[in-house]
């Protein structure tokens, strides 16, 4: 186990910092001169998926300032816009800063303050009574992309008995941690570090977005030290525009193009053979499997010209060391576990996995990990089998994930039982979750809900109970705690706002309530000792470290293998094989496209792609911070100029985009770089200026359009396939005079 | 010439507009949503560029002219030029006539709203005569393309990564 207390990273501003010595980067001490702050503290942003070491100043007891801690080893002290804008959460006007409960009907926007006390009593007497009357499994506790408090939910409703946390580990994150962990045993991460000489990114763009573990600061490092780029994107990015190769994909054909690489690798030999003869499971089936995609195929599934797919093939392979930064858009996809275990077959069979530059199965530091604290052990057979949709979608039910449209099913049909409490903590699935009103409905008839959050969000407009979330400045935490980079930084709490409580917290104080007392701590404190004990450390100790890193060590499955059934890097996935699942990858149509929906595609001629992130934006996050939001006040569908034409759109006009499920309104863009066939919607869009308490959800809300149809998701992973599907496209004008 | 330069290498900006919102946090309070800033990224494209498809981020932002036209275009003395080359433009002595900003080539120059004067970036003087970096330069940028300092190191520095990262 190494202990590092400095970061060995050395940026790239080194020279121009020895030539102008009257100049420091981060200079702390002139700082607190200057602006005559009061103190600092060093801490750990999580506006989004973590990461990103901070400096926060105070002054007079408030946030003063927030700028990029150099000794962060992630993001080596560079931010990015929400994490600048913290504060301004923090202290927002609207913000929920106390408990509340609901007085009128749902929706009725009628809350009157309570004590936390009431707020947590209410809830503990429900879960009881509920857990008594429908069993356990009743109640479902959710949170979305997470404040880190994975774990800590986890733990509350394994310790209750309940198999169902509502994530959106079914389509995020959790298929590269499932599929990995089936494949080599953990998530395979880009060895920045090291500077790969070949990158490619696909369906990523980490320059606007954070794809787990490393940000877009060490990827930018890494093309200054002149790594080739391929990027593999339905638009063009800058990143692509970059790129050496540009792979300009048909949305959702990512399993196809992959597979059409592999064969390039295979049929030209470019692949490592020694990695593949002694560490790898089922080559030979795999290659026939390869083999049923030669490059006419691929080319005519994915619209990418063949020359080019070989290109990127050659490139990638003869290029070492090579990685590939992926990201969760080709995980909300038909084919989302299949296009997770190829782009692995990819980097496996080039001879990248953990190598130096290549893609690293990182070592933990030593501290009690998240399964270990979520305490899945705890969970009883007869439980587990009770998970909802846990038949059905076996990869993700294995690794405690739950498909969303089974939670609103079991609410709405109440089969194959009912629930009758929801728990949602961080997250607003109103917005987020495929088809929105269908989420709509199961919250109406839930009944009873509690929610916390930072602000009153048009899925809390419809809980009973919401509590006030505290933000990362307002709590201690073990940063990063989850991820598969290998370290874990602190969060120091910096400031009290109202009565708001971390989440952690909240569930510590609940637990207890629930009759939980002997597995919760006194104070959430005690846990992070608890947490950090097996390094013989204490919170108190672990504050005053930069970070604790897992052991770098490269080439481990030389010694003992790979952690997987066969020890070896399963091209053939005997996990999947045993669960009764294709054990080879295979692209998959999503259920709406030209090829798989031709009549209705005649309707609706566009093909419609979401969710490319917005910087400033977390999901559905910061609409209502005056300095994100002024970065996007509308949302933006891109439409390609000769399908505007063609539609009589012009920029900036107000557009219906419809699907067969409904309607929106969004501002058209009118750009090249992508396939006049292809529109591209933003996601996440509500009006928190709109103060009724719809707050606008439905009327840009891109999940109206989208489709929750269990028959569209991946069949292991139980991936909702959101990205992709068919519209119209339209102006609003037409519609006023109809 | 200038002593210092702030110069942000468009080529390697990704448009994640940290910069912009940096540049708020300098000259606003914290908890203020809504406020000034001097520097702004735009999307160019993509389009097509010199006969290729194309997509640049662009950065607007004062640049400190050598022989800056807001000078001699304003009627008050509100704008001058130091001797280490920065500009700055004196809101207390403006009175608002605009007549700068129609001079500016760069449209680098804004029209305060609530100040009711024009706008620019003064290099952040305030900070730099303390040895602290603009607010958009101290390290924020996840591309490392905002530089700040000597104008001919900047150059250089620039060929340097741009012969690395090679064609």
């Amino acid at each position: 186990m190494v202990l590092d207390y400095h970061t060995e990273w050395h940026g790239l501003h080194d020279e121009q910092e020895a030539k102008m010595p009257e100049f420091r980067y981060s200079n702390i001490e002139r700082e607190m001169e200057v602006y005559g702050y009061d103190s600092f503290v060093k801490s750990h942003c999580r506006m989004c998926h973590g990461g990103c070491g901070v400096i926060v100043y105070v002054k007079g007891g408030k946030v003063a300032k927030i700028a990029g801690d150099p000794d962060c080893p992630i993001a080596h002290g560079t931010l990015c816009a929400k994490g600048l804008a913290s504060a301004q959460i923090a202290y927002h006007k609207d913000r929920l800063t106390y408990p509340v409960k609901r007085m009128g009907p749902k929706a009725s926007g009628k809350w009157e303050r309570i004590s936390w006390d009431e707020a947590l009593d209410t809830i503990a007497k429900r879960i009881l009574t509920y857990k008594e009357k429908h069993g356990p499994e009743s109640i479902v506790f959710g949170y979305g992309t997470g404040r880190e408090n994975e774990s800590v939910i986890y733990r509350i409703a394994n310790l209750l008995g309940s198999p169902n946390v509502l994530t959106a580990g079914h389509f995020c994150y959790g298929p590269r941690i499932s599929t990995s962990i089936i494949t080599c045993g953990t998530n395979p991460i880009v060895d920045y570090e090291n500077f790969p000489k070949c990158i490619i990114l696909w369906g990523n763009n980490l320059t606007l977005s954070n794809p787990d573990e490393y940000k877009g600061e060490p990827f930018s490092v890494a093309l200054d030290k002149g790594a080739k780029l391929i990027v593999v994107d339905p638009r063009l990015t800058r990143p692509a525009a970059r790129a050496n190769v540009w792979l300009q994909l048909r949305p959702s054909t990512d399993a196809a193009l992959a597979l059409g690489m592999l064969n390039v690798i295979i049929h030209e030999e470019l692949y490592d053979k020694e990695f593949v003869a002694k560490y790898t499971h089922g080559w030979e089936s795999f290659v026939k499997r390869v083999n049923e995609y030669p490059l006419d195929r691929v080319e005519e599934i994915t619209w990418v010209p063949k020359e080019k797919i070989r290109e990127a093939a050659r490139l990638f392979a003869t290029t070492k060391p090579a990685a590939i930064q992926w990201g969760v858009a080709i995980e909300q996809q038909t084919s989302c576990a299949d296009n997770d275990r190829l782009l692995m077959s990819l980097m496996g069979i080039t001879g990248n996995i953990d190598v130096p530059g290549g893609q690293v199965l990182n070592r933990q530091p030593n501290v009690v990990n998240v399964g270990q604290f979520g305490a899945h052990g705890l969970l009883s057979k007869d439980q587990f089998a009770k998970r909802l949709g846990g038949d059905r979608f076996r990869l993700a039910s294995r690794f405690a994930i739950l498909q969303p449209k089974c939670v609103w099913d079991a609410i709405l049909e109440e089969k194959p039982y009912p629930v009758k409490m929801l728990f949602l903590i961080s997250t607003n699935p109103l917005v987020t979750a495929a088809n929105a009103r269908e989420v709509y409905r199961a919250l109406e008839k839930v009944e009873f809900m509690a929610v916390a959050d930072f602000f009153l969000t048009p899925t809390a407009e419809l809980a009973d109970i919401v509590f006030p979330a505290a933000t990362w400045l307002e709590m201690d935490y073990v940063g990063d705690y989850w991820k598969r980079h290998g370290y874990v930084l602190p969060r120091r709490k910096v400031i009290q706002v109202g009565e708001c409580r971390s989440d952690h917290e909240m569930l510590n104080d609940l637990g207890r309530r629930i009759g939980q007392g002997q597995y919760w701590w006194n104070n959430y404190e005690e846990a992070l000792d608890y947490i950090l004990h097996p390094m013989n450390i204490t919170w108190k100790d672990f504050k005053k470290m930069n970070y604790l890193r897992g052991e770098v060590k490269y080439h481990k499955y030389k010694e003992g293998g790979f952690s997987t059934p066969t020890r070896k890097f399963e091209l053939y996935s005997t996990v999947l094989e045993k669960m009764g699942y294709d054990p080879l990858p295979q692209h998959r149509e999503p259920s709406e496209s030209p090829a798989s929906a031709p009549e209705l595609y005649k309707a609706y001629p566009y093909i419609l792609i979401t969710g490319a992130r917005m910087p400033g934006f977390f999901h559905t996050e910061n609409r209502q911070v005056g300095r994100l939001r002024e970065l996007h006040r509308d949302p933006i569908v891109e439409i390609h100029p000769e399908a505007a034409a063609k539609e009589d759109i012009k920029e900036g006009d107000w557009v219906i985009i419809e699907s067969h499920r409904g309607k929106i309104r969004q501002r058209a863009r009118l750009v090249l770089g992508r396939d006049p066939r292809v529109v591209a919607a933003q996601h996440g869009w509500w009006f928190p200026e709109k103060k009724d308490p719809g707050h606008g959800w439905d009327e840009s809300n891109i999940n109206i359009l989208t489709d929750s149809a269990l028959e569209g998701c991946d069949p292991a992973m139980g991936a909702s396939n959101i990205r992709t599907l068919l519209c119209k496209i339209y102006p609003e004008r037409i519609v006023s005079y109809e | 010439m200038n002593k210092y330069t702030l110069t942000v290498e468009e080529f390697a900006c990704w448009g994640c507009k940290t910069c912009e919102v940096a540049c708020q946090q300098e000259f606003n309070p914290v908890d203020e949503t809504k406020g000034i800033k001097y520097l702004s990224i735009w999307p160019d494209g993509p389009k097509v560029m010199n006969g290729k498809l194309d997509f640049i981020w662009r950065v607007n932002v004062c640049k400190h002219c050598n022989e800056p036209p807001c000078v001699p275009a304003c009627p008050e003395d509100a704008i001058r030029k130091r001797e280490d080359g920065i500009v700055i433009l004196d809101a207390e002595k403006c009175t608002g006539c605009q007549l700068c900003i129609d001079q500016c080539p760069y449209d680098a120059i804004h029209f305060d709203d609530v100040k009711k004067t024009a706008a620019k970036c003064n290099l952040c003087y305030h900070r730099v005569d303390q040895g602290l970096y603009p607010a958009c330069a101290d390290n924020i940028c996840l591309a490392h393309c905002i530089y700040f300092g000597d104008p001919v190191e900047i150059e250089q520095q620039i060929l340097e990564k741009r012969k690395i990262r090679g064609g």
